[in-house]
């Protein structure tokens, strides 16, 4: 019989891990298309929380009916977000300018810039503090499972999770939008010149990454209880480092290292003061980055 | 370069104002107090709370007539910036007419704005500045905030009377939440009890479940934590997830009506000490209460607005005491005198090193509500 303590963090672990997941599914699909990091999907995931809480402030809603102005707006942000941060730096179709590593790689700073802005304006607006929600609104009824707890919020966000990954997989093996985005992802000059409209591609992979994004953000933030500007920061690098241990583009591979890095930093807290559990994040990017620089689920593939 | 070109410019102030005295006590002009504060930028809020504190007890003093001439206050915008606060403190040491200073909000600001009035030998009195050596710096600064050398040892007590001997102690990883787990670890030893765990978290942890679940291990008769409200709501609301039922104790610094509006029924319960409660029935709280929801459009003042107008009337005070010779160096002894004043945040009286003594009151949460507890 193994000691109720360690299934209790087990469980905190999973669910912390489940967390991070939801945010690492959006985030690697942005990733594995444009092969370059979203900044903004941190600011993305706080849109959508600020949006959840406002809509539920308004007029208090049902939770699905939540779920649905969340995803719209999510879709609105990530389609802003690609053309003011993403596009212009595509507006060159020369072979040279597609090939450019530079070309491609401003876009990490013009999203920064977009996350700086998205945040500071959130903070001029509604402050920097905690949001006050309605407590009914929170997912965070305890359910007792024999000698662990865990809450409603747990179950909820395991749901979305699969029904974010299923679908995720559904739609990039079976769907022509899903075969077009696996085409540019795989080879953007090629898929261009085969037909494939490379630019409503790269829109519509924001539109699905930012929606379950937005998703993420007001789950979580109805997890926690807690809304505020800077919200998407933690989450934004643990999404980060789950997405490099799983190899950059394999959405499964980032889920499952994001639950592993839940589990790790639940359990560290056992051993060292919480203080270092968030170091595991970090370590575990270096040991990675040093001894698996393709990730733990990573193909090996040829980078275009 | 820069040192030598501070110090000189900090002798020139302090020439400067030695000069003033002779000037100041004669005029019969009004009397200047300088106040800096933070009224634009993150803290704002405070800054902006801080002033309305400050014109309500100036308006109430002015009108009272307890000495002939008027006092005025000049506000300085610190924006809660190192920088700024020696730029103010400065200027307030260079004109001739202020006698006393009052803040900073942060104890950053308020100990580099510290050095400038120690040199120039002019007395400084901040309403929050809690960091342990700031009231240390000269025999010019005080403070109306209580430090965990008196809490932690009043609420160590008041554990110990309620039969909690096995003490879990957390606290967020900083200078002040050091001094929580410190001050109070010390006497409940003292008392004959033990501290079975301690642990620090950095402020914003979001998830507070692994340290819960390992405080619960330890089996400890009761919580005694170190922290804001905002990390005080997660923490509670977590623990009521984790079905966890431990008495959990807390510091002033946790006394904030969002604390209950964020947490919920997962606040109820929770004891703390305070030092203001708006809702107390005694007569000057009443009436500063009334005062500030004239001011505020309804809303109930917090804790530091209160130890703002107290600090203010302090301040009063010692000028009225000066009175008619109100010189720096009068004031300055004058604030140092200060016993038993009978403020909305306790009685308080400043010890050798200017640190304010308070009455501490034990409260908890009831029904939405922080309440006294006898």
């Amino acid at each position: 019989m193994i000691d109720p303590y360690y299934l209790q963090q087990l469980t905190i672990g999973i669910s912390l891990g489940m967390v991070y997941a939801l945010m690492a599914i959006g985030f690697t699909l942005i990733f594995g298309v444009l092969n370059v990091v979203n900044f903004a999907h941190g600011e993305v995931y706080t849109i959508g929380a600020f949006a959840g809480i406002m809509a539920i402030a308004a007029f208090g809603p049902p939770f699905l009916v939540i779920v649905f102005i969340v995803l719209a707006v999510g879709a609105l942000a990530g389609f802003s977000l690609e053309r003011v941060a993403f596009r212009p730096f595509r507006r060159f179709s020369d072979e040279a300018s597609l090939k450019s590593r530079a070309m491609r790689e401003a876009t990490l700073m013009s999203s920064l810039a977009m996350s700086i802005i998205a945040r500071e304006a959130m903070e001029l607006l509604f402050g920097s503090e905690f949001q006050t929600i309605d407590i009914g609104y929170l997912i965070n009824k305890p359910i007792s499972l024999g000698p662990v707890t865990i809450v409603n919020g747990d179950i909820i966000i395991f749901v979305v999770s699969v029904l974010m990954l299923g679908g995720l997989q559904w739609l990039l093996k079976y769907s022509a939008i899903g075969l077009s985005i696996r085409a540019v992802s795989n080879n953007p000059l090629g898929a261009k010149y085969v037909g494939i409209n490379t630019d409503r591609t790269i829109v519509l992979t924001f539109v699905i990454g930012s929606m379950m994004g937005a998703l993420a953000g007001i789950l979580v933030g109805l997890y926690y209880g807690a809304v505020f500007p800077s919200m998407g920061f933690i989450p934004g690098v643990k999404a980060f480092v789950a997405m490099v241990m799983g190899g950059l583009s394999s959405i499964p591979g980032a889920v499952i290292a994001a639950l592993v890095l839940g589990v790790a930093e639940s359990l560290s807290t056992t051993f060292v003061s919480s203080v270092w559990a968030d170091m595991v994040a970090y370590l575990f990017l270096i040991v990675t980055l040093v001894f698996f620089p393709q990730g733990l689920f990573g193909a090996r593939r040829e980078r275009v | 370069m820069t040192m030598s070109r501070r110090t000189t410019i900090g002798l020139l102030a302090g020439a400067a104002g030695m000069l003033a005295v002779p000037f100041g006590a004669m005029a019969e002009g009004p009397v200047y107090l300088g106040y800096q504060l933070p009224l634009t930028g993150n803290t704002a809020q405070y800054g902006q709370d801080f002033k309305t504190a400050a014109e309500i007890a100036l308006k109430d003093f002015n009108a009272s007539g307890k000495i002939k001439v008027p006092v005025e206050i000049i506000f300085e915008d610190s924006r809660s910036d190192a920088k700024e606060g020696v730029a103010i403190a400065r200027k307030f040491v260079d004109d001739d007419r202020i006698v006393a200073a009052l803040g900073d909000f942060t104890s950053t600001v308020s100990m580099a704005a510290a050095q400038v009035y120690k040199r120039a030998e002019m007395a400084q009195l901040s309403q929050t500045a809690s960091h342990p050596d700031f009231a240390k710096i000269s025999e010019w600064q005080f403070r109306n905030i209580t430090t965990q050398a008196q809490e932690g040892v009043y609420n160590a007590d008041w554990m110990n009377e309620q039969g909690l001997k096995k003490i879990a102690v957390i606290a967020e990883q900083t200078d002040w939440g050091q001094s929580v787990v410190k001050d109070f670890a010390e006497k409940v030893e003292a008392n004959g009890g033990e501290v079975v765990f301690t642990e620090f978290f950095n402020r914003g942890l979001p998830d507070f479940r692994s340290i819960i679940t390992k405080i619960e291990r330890a089996k400890p008769d009761a919580i005694y934590t170190g922290f804001f409200y905002e990390d005080g709501a997660q923490f509670l609301k977590q623990m009521q997830q984790l079905n966890i039922d431990i008495p959990v104790y807390s510091t002033s610094a946790a006394y904030n009506q969002k604390l209950v509006e964020l947490a919920g029924p997962a606040a109820e319960g929770l004891f703390l000490t305070v030092t203001f409660l708006p809702n107390s029935e005694t007569d000057h709280v009443k009436k500063f209460v009334d005062e500030w929801k004239a001011a505020r459009g309804g809303a109930e003042p917090g804790q530091f607005p209160a130890q703002a107008y107290d600090a203010v009337n302090i301040m009063l005070e010692a000028v009225a005491r000066a009175y008619p010779d109100v010189s720096r160096q009068n004031v300055r002894d004058e604030l140092a005198k200060t016993k038993d004043f009978p403020g909305v945040t306790g009685v308080t009286s400043f010890d050798e090193n200017g640190e304010a003594l308070k009455q501490l009151t034990k409260a908890t949460v009831t029904g939405g509500q922080f309440v006294p507890l006898k």
